[in-house]
């Protein structure tokens, strides 16, 4: 596994004839989160379909040293990249079983049970609730669910689409506890992208500021909490 | 031929010119349809023009508002039976049949429109096919007096006949061996144009608008206080009474109403027509109207030796042909007829709009190509080409080839295009050059253009009166 | 009438319930087949039917013409059609965003109009007679080997209607464990449920849409072999009726519920058979009740719109406006 799990340069997204991502460049480095933070409409769900290739982009995006800029997202996710989509994506008419299962639909090995086991020992919410719709649980068990699911295909990177989207300050601490832990424990590299700056980037090692389309400023988590811009913009100092 | 060549302010003289024009076009072909078309002709261009109707009714449901309405055959068939028994059994006449016609469409378009119409997705369209699939078993009914009324399985005559009276006898083509469909073929064309007039004013009223921005984004329409129920049905019965009316001057013209006439498959030709013409546009229902029964007609005569197989249209395949139409058109051309004219009418005039106070908002002056410009040459060119390809057109006329027949018949009536085109060019070119925006060099072909230009206007209008003069 | 001559008003119920069943069995998997891919694409496929009576001319080349056995032929021609109906999503349908109806009702319609005439142009508009599947009880039956049907309070229960039914039923049964015990069929509801997600579980969201579209075809030409010598025998045109009460059987149960389908098909062979017929032609003596079989499909399209626009077991959040 190379130093760099993730990196993007130049990188320039589109839908349609609406550019929206003009030469974004990012890294992330093994086992660290970075964290992507901006306004709405700032390009940052774009960033994250961008290096899944759910839109029209160029540039350069490199998966643990592979070119995945034109690989079909269907094949990346098989390259180790777990996708939590903004608003959660689960499948509302699936089983909380089902959608794990799902989850781990490309795989095919023999522990993707104890892989499950794992992931109710972590949340516990969701083996109470194995047998319900997805779409029968709250904001916040979707939330996990997503996360679970996404994690079920055993990725290298995970990337996170505003997980704190709709749920209570409570539940969302609880939960960038939950990944903070994760990334602890397991060394999962992961990119988050988040209007909540202040949490996010307690979990983060890097940050990056994105408007409109670009990327404005970027440093280590500590020091973009301390920049005067960062703070007026986004932790409502 | 990256910019037009032709650029005029909207309202200008020359766009008013291009306008006129058009007018003009578009009333000598109505002028001379029943002069110079055989009477079985004119039969298929009643058809036509009645079918347009029918297609206009889809098209305010699909093109305008954005719904799938797949059964106008019904409510087609439906005033086609309610006019017949009217005028049969009742000894109306058709003026006065007109307005029960357009009640009965507009009411069972709102009992049918209704339900379907408060739900989103393809559910109208579930409705409406079905309809269209049951509405010929329908007319076989015995009790209630239906089949006596629809002539059940044989089908129902009108036996009065439709004559020009005597003080419109100088209609064109009415006094003469085409009488009778001449005569129907007047009446069809006014109310053709009457009922595209209406229309037109209705998609630009409050409600047409309405109609349209439930189109375009249901959600904003009904923010912005639209009630879409009510506007999507009362749209929905419009559509119905205008598919009646069809059938009302489908009666009128064939005189003969049969259940077999209004099957699952003239709804289908009303879509491939809406889609051929062009969706979401008035011309667009008018173009579809004159292919659909232009291209049954051409289908018919298609025949390809395959050495082992004889693939002919005149047969079960004339469907599979206009099925492949339908998709071959929905893969490349979605906007149907309508679009590629736009297409073409771009590369040679653009109109530029006016802002509110009156001024261009682009002025035409800065979009001149300056002195490099070869729009000098290019006319000329057409002025050359046009006349030279009417003249292969006029001798390729004689080979007895449908497709030999089909190329002559576009190779005669581009001249309609290319020479005012020519005309206006060279005009404009020619004063470019006196105003010193194009080298002197530019006045030689600009001057042939306008030349050749108006000769092959003059030409034109000699051909009009010559045709005209000889067959009234 | 016959029935009437036959005995006493109420004892010919049975038969059209009897009848009604065997219907509402055909007309299911019609339903179910077209709820399919409604589920997948929120689409309707209006050429299903006649991808379905393609699939039955295919049964009756194969069996009659070519001499093969003849469920070995409907499971042959059930793979082409299935192979077909791929071919058609992944060339002609994939291409348009399912969001937009338009342009695939436009593509549905044609293939309607190609595939009913290239198969009129082979095959003319003659009924060509087929064999039964369900003719005779087999002689290893007991009681009734080699009877064509069993009777039950005076009427005829035809080994037709029973076999049809056992078919209809395991051909369900399959149906659900393919889609609830197969990875396919998990993709295949994943897709159904949130395609975006689904692509971002790495599920291959076309080849999914076309195992769909395969799925569909093979059922219908199920049904079309099957209602097929309840006609008389296979024509182009068979299946143009069958499909509209096929489409009110499925909004009677609920457009992307598959229990739904197969209730909302056999309700609809009841409603057409015991409401239409039996009580008009029987009870009423009404003929003119009988002709109005059709027009009872497209009446109970409209009722459900009107009280139950999702239908009977539809889950699917249906916007109003």
């Amino acid at each position: 596994m190379s130093d760099v799990m993730l990196k993007v340069e130049d990188l320039n997204a589109s839908y349609g004839a609406v550019s929206v991502l003009r030469g974004v460049s990012l890294q992330v480095p093994t086992g660290q989160v970075g964290v992507v933070l901006g306004a709405n409409g700032a390009g940052k769900t774009t960033t994250l379909r961008a290096i899944c290739n759910m839109c029209n982009t160029s540039g350069t995006v490199e998966l643990d040293g592979e070119d995945i800029l034109k690989t079909a997202t269907a094949e990346i996710v098989r390259k180790g990249v777990g996708h939590v989509p903004q608003g959660r994506g689960t499948f509302p008419e699936l089983s909380v079983m089902d959608n794990l299962l799902v989850g781990a639909y490309t795989r095919k090995d023999n522990e993707i049970r104890d892989d499950i086991g794992r992931w109710f020992e972590i949340f516990p919410r969701l083996e109470e609730r194995r047998t319900q719709l997805a779409g029968s649980l709250s904001g916040g068990e979707q939330q996990m669910l997503a996360v679970a699911r996404a994690l079920m295909c055993r990725p290298k990177l995970l990337l996170l689409d505003e997980p704190s989207l709709g749920l209570a300050p409570l539940i969302i601490e609880d939960l960038f506890e939950r990944f903070a832990a994760l990334n602890k424990e397991t060394g999962l590299t992961m990119l988050v992208v988040e209007q909540n700056a202040n949490l996010a980037l307690e979990m983060a090692d890097y940050g990056y500021v994105i408007e409109s389309g670009e990327i404005t400023l970027e440093g280590p988590a500590e020091q973009l909490k301390n920049d005067p811009a960062v703070q007026e913009a986004y932790l409502g100092a | 031929m990256s910019t037009p060549l032709l650029i005029v302010e909207k309202g200008s003289t020359q766009h008013r010119q291009t306008q006129i024009l058009a007018v003009i076009y578009g009333l000598g072909i109505i002028i001379l349809t029943p002069l110079i078309l055989q009477p079985f002709e004119i039969g298929k261009m009643n058809r036509a023009l009645v079918l347009s109707i029918a297609i206009l009714g889809v098209n305010l449901v699909v093109g305008f508002n954005g719904m799938l309405a797949l059964g106008h055959s019904a409510f087609m068939g439906l005033g086609a039976f309610v006019t017949a028994s009217l005028i049969q059994d009742e000894n109306w006449d058709y003026w006065h049949a007109i307005i029960p016609v357009l009640i009965v469409g507009f009411l069972i378009g709102l009992i049918v429109g209704l339900p379907a119409l408060r739900v989103k997705g393809l559910y109208l369209a579930l409705v409406t096919i079905a309809m269209a699939a049951v509405f010929p078993t329908l007319v076989n009914i015995e009790e209630l007096g239906i089949a006596a009324r629809t002539g059940g399985p044989n089908g129902k005559l009108v036996s009065e006949e439709v004559e020009a009276p005597g003080y419109l006898g100088w209609l064109p083509g009415v006094d003469g061996p085409r009488g009778g469909a001449a005569y129907r073929y007047w009446i069809i064309v006014v109310m053709v144009g009457v009922t595209l007039l209406l229309i037109r004013n209705y998609i630009r009223s409050r409600p047409g608008r309405a109609v349209i921005a439930i189109r375009d984004n249901e959600a904003g329409a009904a923010v912005y206080g639209v009630n879409l129920p009510m506007y999507k049905t009362v749209n929905f019965g419009i559509s119905a009474a205008l598919g009646t009316l069809a059938g009302l001057m489908w009666t009128l013209d064939k005189s003969f109403v049969a259940g077999q006439d209004f099957t699952f498959l003239l709804a289908i030709d009303f879509i491939i027509g809406l889609v051929i013409g062009g969706v979401g546009t008035l011309q667009g229902s008018l173009l579809g109207g004159l292919f659909v029964v232009w291209a049954r007609d051409l289908t018919k005569r298609i025949s390809v030796p395959l050495g082992f197989y004889e693939l002919s249209g005149d047969g079960p395949l004339a469907n599979a042909i206009f099925g492949l139409i339908l998709i071959l058109f929905t893969f490349f051309a979605p906007g149907g007829f309508v679009s590629l004219g736009r297409l073409i009418s771009s590369k040679l005039i653009r109109v530029v709009p006016l802002r509110p106070d009156g001024d261009a908002i682009v002025s035409v002056d800065a979009m001149d190509p300056g002195p490099e410009a070869n729009r000098a040459q290019t006319a000329m060119t057409m002025s050359v080409v046009g006349p030279v390809l009417m003249i292969i057109g006029w001798l390729l006329m004689n080979v007895n080839s449908l497709y030999v027949g089909i190329i002559a018949f576009v190779l005669r009536f581009q001249l309609l295009v290319l020479a005012p085109v020519a005309l206006m060019v060279g005009l404009n070119e020619l004063k470019a050059v006196a105003a010193g925006k194009r080298p002197d060099s530019a006045k030689g072909p600009a001057t042939i253009a306008a030349a050749l230009g108006a000769a092959g206007m003059a030409f034109v209008v000699v051909m009009f009166f010559v045709l005209f003069i000889q067959n009234y | 009438m016959e029935l009437l001559a036959a005995g006493s008003k109420w004892s010919s119920l049975p038969d059209f319930i009897f009848n009604g069943l065997s219907l509402g069995a055909i007309y299911a998997v019609v339903a179910v087949a077209l709820v399919v891919i409604f589920k997948a694409t929120t689409l309707i496929n209006f050429a299903q039917g006649e991808l379905a009576m393609l699939g039955a001319f295919f049964v009756y080349v194969l069996n009659i013409e070519q001499g093969l056995w003849l469920w070995l032929s409907i499971v042959l021609a059930m793979a082409i059609t299935a192979g077909l109906g791929a071919l058609v999503e992944r060339t002609l349908t994939r291409p348009f965003d399912p969001a937009d109806h338009l342009p695939v009702v436009l593509i549905t319609l044609g293939l309607f109009l190609i595939i009913n005439a290239v198969a009129g142009d082979i095959w003319n508009y003659q009924v060509r007679r087929v064999n039964d599947p369900f003719g005779k009880f087999p002689g290893w039956v007991p009681f009734w080997g080699g009877d064509r049907f069993i009777e039950v309070f005076d009427s005829r229960l035809r080994y037709q209607t029973i076999g049809i039914w056992i078919t209809v039923i395991g051909m369900l049964v399959g149906l659900s464990m393919l889609l609830n015990k197969t990875r396919a069929g998990l993709a295949f509801r994943a897709v159904s449920s949130n395609t975006e997600s689904a692509r971002l579980v790495g599920v291959n969201t076309g080849r999914t849409l076309g195992f769909g579209w395969a799925l569909a075809s093979a059922m219908g030409t199920l049904g079309a072999a099957l209602v097929a010598p309840t006609l008389g025998g296979v024509n182009p045109n068979m299946m143009a009726t069958i499909l509209i009460y096929g489409l009110a059987g499925a909004a009677l149960g609920g457009l992307d519920s598959i229990g739904g389908a197969v209730l909302g098909g056999v309700l609809v062979g009841i409603i057409q058979s015991v409401v239409v017929s039996w009580l008009g032609v029987v009870v009423l003596e009404q003929h003119y009740m009988s002709i109005l079989q059709l027009a009872a499909a497209f009446l109970v399209i409209l009722i459900v719109l009107m009280f139950r626009p999702s239908g009977l077991f539809g889950t699917r959040k249906i916007e109003r406006v």
